[in-house]
């Protein structure tokens, strides 16, 4: 008797734990619980500060709107640190203690370089907005359906410049790129930069340049390499470096008198303030989204008043818009699978045509290695009155060319 | 050295830098005004290393606090930051003063290990702390007077960066006339020779520490006041400085001051000189170290410390 009473109550011990289990289990993935987003920056980078507070901001908007097939979306946000073992541990997180449901976010090839086996262990739908580097795509590899990039290869980059100002050159007759003259960061980065520019302007001209110790890598004395790049004469003028070297190369460029047709720099974030020295007038940069967006853009504007209102703070990277660009593609997709379900997922991203805050309208098409890549190039800027315009695509212009660049002694 | 062998010395050095301002005048302008900058820079460091006998790690570090205060100092109360360094030199001084109550102080009498790692730790904390306040974008300020230029004929050169060598010349006379004329400068030699003779005479060695670690804070921070007039600022941006700074005060021989000054006239007159090579700029990283390689072999072949 005892020892049936004793079965009866384990019976009863392992049905109540079953089913309390059973119930955790359905309440975990229940219609009333958020879908989980899980993004990793780099948050002391203003690109991973920003681009998560936009990527909030877009959860906001979408909760404040009704959610997601009735759910609210959740965003998990964790730090990469610029550290690709961080990063990777981040992902791991994601995946298993927040269970999340898609991986967003990225910045930095190194990182993502990290990440990427992490990612093939879970296969979990992930929409990248960093990572520029041809070897993160190489890594990734062409079976991957369920990775869907947004940020352009830097082939893809490369081209773009090209098409560019070979469009340029073509409307604006007075404006000549025969002779050019790159100054580029020693490390890797600016080295890369050096070496795929010298095969894909050799065509439209002399191709010379020479390296600099960054000012992020403990140098920031241009006068040698400026002093090489006058003695050249260029029609145009490139730099490829960091933030940091972005206003003494202009101060140093000033001191030896050095004044290009064409001024262009090329790096991945600009100083705050930048735009607000007389020196940054009608230098030209690269970058994918610039504040005069709104002037042609709705999407453009509503991200733009949205932020300023959430955070107090102008958006001064693309990775803002376009963290809030992949927000709002995993919402549409999500809406059209009708599930989460990462086939129908796959299925459902596959078919996005998003009109984005960068002008562009997001759709995937394969790229050299992968499957799903969303834009496809940069843009060509120049700061004019302080602000970036917008010179070239030209569907994009918010501005007109300024050339040649004004002598120091005129501003 | 013989007077006949140090005019002869003189005569050589003088003749070399007439040949190369007569060849390429730029090698020998940006080599002085580099020289400048890597002097100022480390003279705070040999006072310390000279008196208080213990290498900071942090050193770069607290160029780049000096730096950031400068910045947020300039940016709030719209002050010149050639203004705005004078309260942030004795901000940095009471600084200098709170580490080194807090930290140095306490691993003076340990193995030497010890004090290496304490200001490397140091320097971790000051870089993630200035990154987590003020993130990692790079801050720059913009003040017109740094592009100053001067022509003769066709040649065009900036003339700002001469106030790093005049700077390194006022710290250095400054440095040299505290020690040698004033009490607490006397004291600080003694203090550096000797300190227990100097502590048994009655010198209060603890204090004069205090003092000459808050005063070498208070130095770097105005050099890292006079950068960020040139340069962008960021958490990082002052480790190379403790690297360059150490290896300059090897080069001169631990407590010469003015060996400090010859040692960066060598090095940035060199780098220049590799730098006005188009294409062979990268051998100045390498020309740097290899002359503190060679300075102390040749220094351990004489038999003297470094």
């Amino acid at each position: 008797m005892k020892k049936l009473v004793v079965l009866v109550l384990m019976l009863a011990l392992v049905t109540v734990s079953t089913t309390l289990v059973f119930a955790g289990g359905q309440e975990e993935g229940g219609s009333d619980q958020p879908i989980k987003l899980g993004g990793v920056w780099p948050l002391s980078d203003i690109t991973g500060e920003q681009g998560s507070k936009a990527a909030q901001q877009a959860v906001d908007e979408i909760n404040a709107a009704g959610g997601v097939l009735g759910r609210q979306l959740e965003l998990i946000i964790l730090d990469s640190e610029f550290k690709p073992e961080k990063g990777a541990a981040a992902i791991e997180r994601l995946a298993t203690v927040e269970n999340v449901d898609v991986f967003l976010g990225g910045m930095a090839s190194s990182v993502h370089l990290g990440q990427i086996p992490i990612l093939k262990k879970y296969k979990k739908l992930t929409v990248w907005t960093g990572a520029a580097s041809h070897l993160a795509e190489n890594a990734i590899g062409g079976d991957a359906d369920w990775y869907f990039h947004l940020h352009p290869w830097d082939y893809q980059q490369g081209g773009s410049y090209v098409d560019g100002w070979e469009d340029i050159i073509g409307k604006y007759s007075d404006i000549k790129v025969d002779k050019w003259f790159l100054a580029y960061e020693e490390g890797p980065f600016g080295s890369a930069s050096f070496e795929s520019s010298k095969v894909l302007f050799s065509d439209m001209g002399d191709f010379d340049g020479e390296s600099f110790k960054s000012a992020a890598a403990g140098g920031g004395d241009y006068k040698a390499v400026l002093q090489h790049a006058k003695e050249s004469n260029p029609d145009i003028f490139l730099w490829a470096g960091y933030g940091a070297d972005a206003l003494p190369l202009l101060q140093q460029s000033k001191a030896i008198g050095f004044e290009p047709a064409l001024y262009v720099g090329a790096p991945p974030g600009w100083p705050a303030d930048f735009g607000s020295s007389s020196l940054a007038e009608d230098v030209f940069l690269y970058g994918m989204w610039a504040p005069a967006m709104n002037d042609i853009n709705p999407v453009s504007k509503k991200f733009y008043d949205g932020f300023v209102e959430k955070f107090n703070v102008i958006p001064a990277t693309y990775f803002a818009p376009l963290s809030y660009s992949a927000v709002y593609l995993i919402k549409e997709a999500i809406e059209r699978a009708g599930s989460l379900d990462t086939e129908a997922l796959i299925t459902a991203m596959e078919q996005s045509k998003y009109k984005s805050a960068l002008g562009e309208t997001i759709t995937f098409k394969p790229s050299k290695v992968i499957k799903h890549q969303g834009i496809e190039g940069q843009k060509i800027l120049q700061w004019q009155n302080g602000r970036q315009e917008i010179i070239w695509p030209f569907e994009f212009s918010t501005g007109t060319p300024v050339y040649p660049f004004p002598g120091w002694e005129n501003r | 050295m013989t007077k006949a062998k140090r005019l002869f010395l003189s005569g050589g050095i003088f003749i070399l830098a007439l040949i190369i301002f007569i060849w390429r005048p730029t090698i020998l302008i940006y080599g002085i005004q580099r020289a400048g900058l890597y002097a100022a820079v480390a003279l705070p460091m040999a006072l310390v290393l000279g008196i208080v006998h213990i290498v900071n790690l942090a050193h770069g570090e607290l160029l780049m606090v000096g730096a950031y205060l400068t910045y947020f100092v300039s940016v709030t109360f719209g002050l010149d930051p050639l203004i705005a360094l004078l309260p942030v030199a004795v901000v940095m001084f009471l600084l200098g003063m709170v580490i080194y109550k807090l930290t140095i102080k306490h691993t003076l009498k340990a193995p030497e290990l010890n004090q290496l790692i304490l200001t490397f730790g140091l320097a971790m904390v000051l870089g993630q702390s200035v990154n987590l306040i003020a993130t990692s974008q790079p801050r720059t300020l913009t003040v017109d007077y740094v592009s100053t230029s001067l022509s003769i004929g066709e040649l065009t050169f900036g003339v700002y960066d001469f106030i790093f060598p005049a700077t390194a010349l006022i710290i250095l006379g400054g440095l040299l006339f505290f020690l040698r004329k004033t009490r607490v400068g006397k004291a600080a030699q003694a203090v550096g020779q000797n300190p227990r003779g100097a502590e048994i005479v009655g010198i209060d060695v603890d204090k004069i520490y205090l003092i000459i670690f808050s005063l070498s804070t208070a130095l770097v921070s105005i050099m890292g006041s006079l950068y960020l007039t040139k340069q962008s600022i960021f958490p990082l941006v002052g480790g190379p400085f403790t690297m360059k700074s150490f290896a300059l005060v090897a080069m001169a021989g631990i407590g010469s001051l003015p060996g400090v000054l010859i040692a960066s006239l060598v090095l940035g007159v060199s780098e220049t000189f590799l730098l006005s090579f188009k294409g062979y700029g990268g051998w100045s990283n390498i020309v740097f170290f290899a002359f503190i390689i060679g300075v102390i072999l040749i220094r351990s072949h004489k038999g003297k410390q470094i």
